[in-house]
């Protein structure tokens, strides 16, 4: 059977159930990299330029954890998702990228992912990539529709469920979750709802972020992220704060932040990762619109030299600040 | 209104050209100094690319001196800059400046209809034809300087021909004046007495388009390179992008086209901005270029994709990448190109050794 490996990072958290139904019904065996550890972040920036970002980086160490461990490697350029929106160019220069520093990688699978060009080019493009598997396109097309309904299925399930990308493909896969259910466990009253925005790949991987969302529960805090809204929500906060939006992940920053600035939310925390380009303009609009509301905000930019004890500190101060902002208000 | 102008190399000649023509009110703004770098990196969110903070500066000035409109182009392919404009509204409206930000959002033709005040459409091909014949001269000038710099017996005289030739063109009422200017300063170049060595080396400069054209931004590097007695060459330009000919398009025969096609075995996909041309000119160039110069600002996404691969071409000449920020100094810059121009003559001797 031939073993399609997936690194564990960046768009893994959006489409992994997608990809990995249409591996297997095209006959394939998926393997997926471990959670991220500080020998995969090491090792993946030690092959690039410093100022790449750090979820680039992790996903290199993702792919090296992988080398030997499959057949090939799935990369896909996705360069749209949206008509007339772009993505960062990490992504769609990742499999050319990947190529040039890790020379060892298996042999890598990539598919051009652009809407903008219309159905026929990406109907062509999943036909093309099905095709190294069967010669039956009738095979091909059932294995995409199959694909598609469980994103659908897994988009349900982060939306209707309130789940975490993590929690929802755990429920996919039915595998018991690490995570204890602080919800039903412990009764306490919540003490803050935070909201959290950023990337899916910054947000969950609880290496890179020192585990914050586990953080926020333990101290009896609701957390909000951006995959509990619906699209009508973040579409809408978009518009309000930019306009169209530009970039594939403007809404998960820009329309969610917008949106837990506005309503739902006591504060809101922004993450970044360092030398992001998108971000650096994106978390802006964010940061100035808070500026401009009550809402309490705090930006945390991640790079490979983050402490743990910055983050904590930082946390806690937060927190702090908006506990004695609730507070305040009772009182009054 | 009166349309703000931002600096980018020679495009205020063209401007300039274009807005006496079509009787557009244009303001024109001191070209950038360190105040201008130092307003904008003052109000420019912190970890945004260079040329962002430099645009702010230049922006903020001509709103000082009574622009009431500027220009700012958005949505433009995977890059940053396409984000520019809702970016830097926001920061200005906030300092209290009235103006009207004009971008392609409703279309082009919306755009240019806005900016020259509806003027006719055989006024605008004119005016713009004029304009693009002053920057073909100026393109032209450039050329030959990049010769003589490397050659010339007293350094630096060269470029003062050079900067006395733009004057002399971007004073120009007609093509008469235009062609009188060019042969009168190409003369004076040809005239400067020139050293008898060995044919110098030639260096590439290639990277991200502003950083590449702006002078003030890389610190003059063009320059630099000709002190060492290095010939530069360079083929990103405004002149080539903003090349209207259907055929050259058509046929592929752009520096950008060829550099896309050179680069397909290593990187196959637009990246956005120029990464894509950046991996194509060193394998396109392997045999006649000497040396490569990158320049980036820090952080731009599709140069630092380019840094990535370029390393894992096996073919092409040795590159040298500079990355500029609002601190880079200049002094950093000349000693780092001297111990680059250094190499390159070490190897090209060894070359000329091996070839005996």
């Amino acid at each position: 059977m031939i073993k399609i490996g997936i690194p564990r990072a960046l768009l893994y958290y959006q489409y992994y159930p997608m990809w990995q139904t249409f591996f297997e019904e095209l006959g394939a065996e998926v393997v997926v990299s471990p959670p991220t550890t500080q020998t995969v972040l090491s090792e993946g920036s030690s092959r690039v330029v410093a100022e790449t970002c750090l979820p680039t980086k992790v996903f290199l160490g993702h792919v090296l954890s992988l080398v030997k461990k499959c057949d090939y490697i799935f990369i896909p350029a996705i360069r749209s998702v949206k008509s007339k929106t772009y993505n960062c160019s990490k992504f769609l220069g990742l499999p050319d990228m990947t190529k040039a520093v890790i020379p060892e990688s298996p042999p890598i699978l990539d598919i051009d992912i652009d809407v903008n060009k219309g159905k026929h080019e990406l109907y062509q493009a999943i036909y093309k990539l099905g095709r190294r598997f069967t010669w039956n396109p009738f095979r091909v097309r059932r294995a995409s529709i199959a694909a598609w309904q469980a994103n659908l299925n897994y988009q349900q399930l982060l939306c209707n469920h309130s789940l975490t990308p993590p929690q929802a493909i755990e429920r996919i896969l039915d595998t018991p979750g690490v995570e204890p259910k602080t919800h039903s466990e412990y009764p306490i009253p919540m003490q803050a709802t935070i909201a959290i925005i950023g990337h899916p790949y910054l947000l969950y991987d609880e290496h890179i972020n020192y585990r914050l969302i586990h953080r926020l529960k333990q101290a009896q805090n609701k957390v909000l992220t951006p995959e509990m809204l619906t699209t009508e929500e973040l579409e809408s906060a978009t518009a309000r704060l930019v306009g169209r939006a530009k970039w594939t992940c403007e809404e998960e920053v820009v329309g969610a932040g917008g949106h837990y600035l506005r309503s739902g939310a006591d504060g809101v925390i922004g993450i970044t990762a360092f030398g992001c380009g998108p971000d650096s303009l994106m978390m802006d609009i964010v940061q100035r619109q808070a500026q401009t509301m009550t809402t309490p905000f705090m930006s945390l930019t991640l790079d490979e030299h983050t402490a743990e004890a910055g983050i904590v500190t930082r946390l806690e101060a937060f927190l702090d600040m908006i506990y004695r902002k609730k507070r305040k208000r009772i009182c009054v | 209104m009166r349309l703000g102008l931002t600096h980018m190399g020679n495009i205020d000649v063209v401007a300039k050209a274009i807005a006496n023509k079509l009787g557009i009110d244009l303001v024109m703004t001191p070209s950038a100094s360190r105040r201008t770098l130092d307003l904008g990196v003052k109000y420019s969110p912190e970890t945004v690319c260079f040329p962002f903070k430099l645009q702010l500066g230049n922006m903020i000035e001509a709103l000082e001196l009574g622009a009431d409109t500027l220009v700012m182009p958005g949505d433009l392919g995977p890059c940053r800059m396409g984000y520019y404009h809702k970016v830097l509204e926001q920061i200005l409206r906030e300092l209290g400046y009235k103006f009207q930000m004009v971008t392609q959002k409703r279309g082009i033709i919306h755009m240019v209809k806005y900016l020259t005040n509806g003027a006719s459409l055989g006024k605008i091909i004119t005016a713009a034809h004029f304009a693009l014949a002053k920057l073909k001269t100026l393109e032209e000038l450039e050329r030959v300087v990049y010769e003589i710099r490397a050659i010339e017996q007293d350094k630096g005289e060269a470029t003062r021909i050079y900067r006395e030739g733009i004057k002399a063109i971007d004073n120009a009422p007609d093509y008469r004046a235009i062609g009188q200017a060019k042969r009168e300063y190409l003369q004076k170049l040809m005239r400067l007495p020139t050293i008898t060595s060995p044919a110098p080396l030639k260096v590439g400069v290639t990277g991200e388009f502003f950083v590449v054209i702006d002078p003030f931004t890389n610190l003059d590097i063009e320059i630099e390179l000709g002190k060492l007695g290095v010939e530069v060459r360079r083929h990103i330009s405004i002149g080539e992008w903003v090349r209207l000919n259907p055929f050259v398009y058509a046929l592929g025969l752009r520096e950008k086209d060829k550099s896309h096609k050179a680069a397909t075995p290593y990187l196959s996909r637009f990246v956005g901005g120029d990464g894509w041309q950046s991996v194509g000119e060193k394998i396109l160039h392997a045999r006649d270029w000497d040396g490569i110069v990158h320049l980036e600002p820090f952080g731009c996404l599709p140069e630092v994709m380019a840094r990535n691969i370029m390393p894992s071409i096996k073919e092409g000449p040795p590159v040298l990448n500079i990355i500029y920020d609002e601190h880079t100094g200049k002094a950093g810059i000349i000693t780092r190109l001297e111990a680059f121009v250094d190499m390159l003559h070490r190897k090209k001797r060894r070359q000329v050794a091996l070839c005996v």
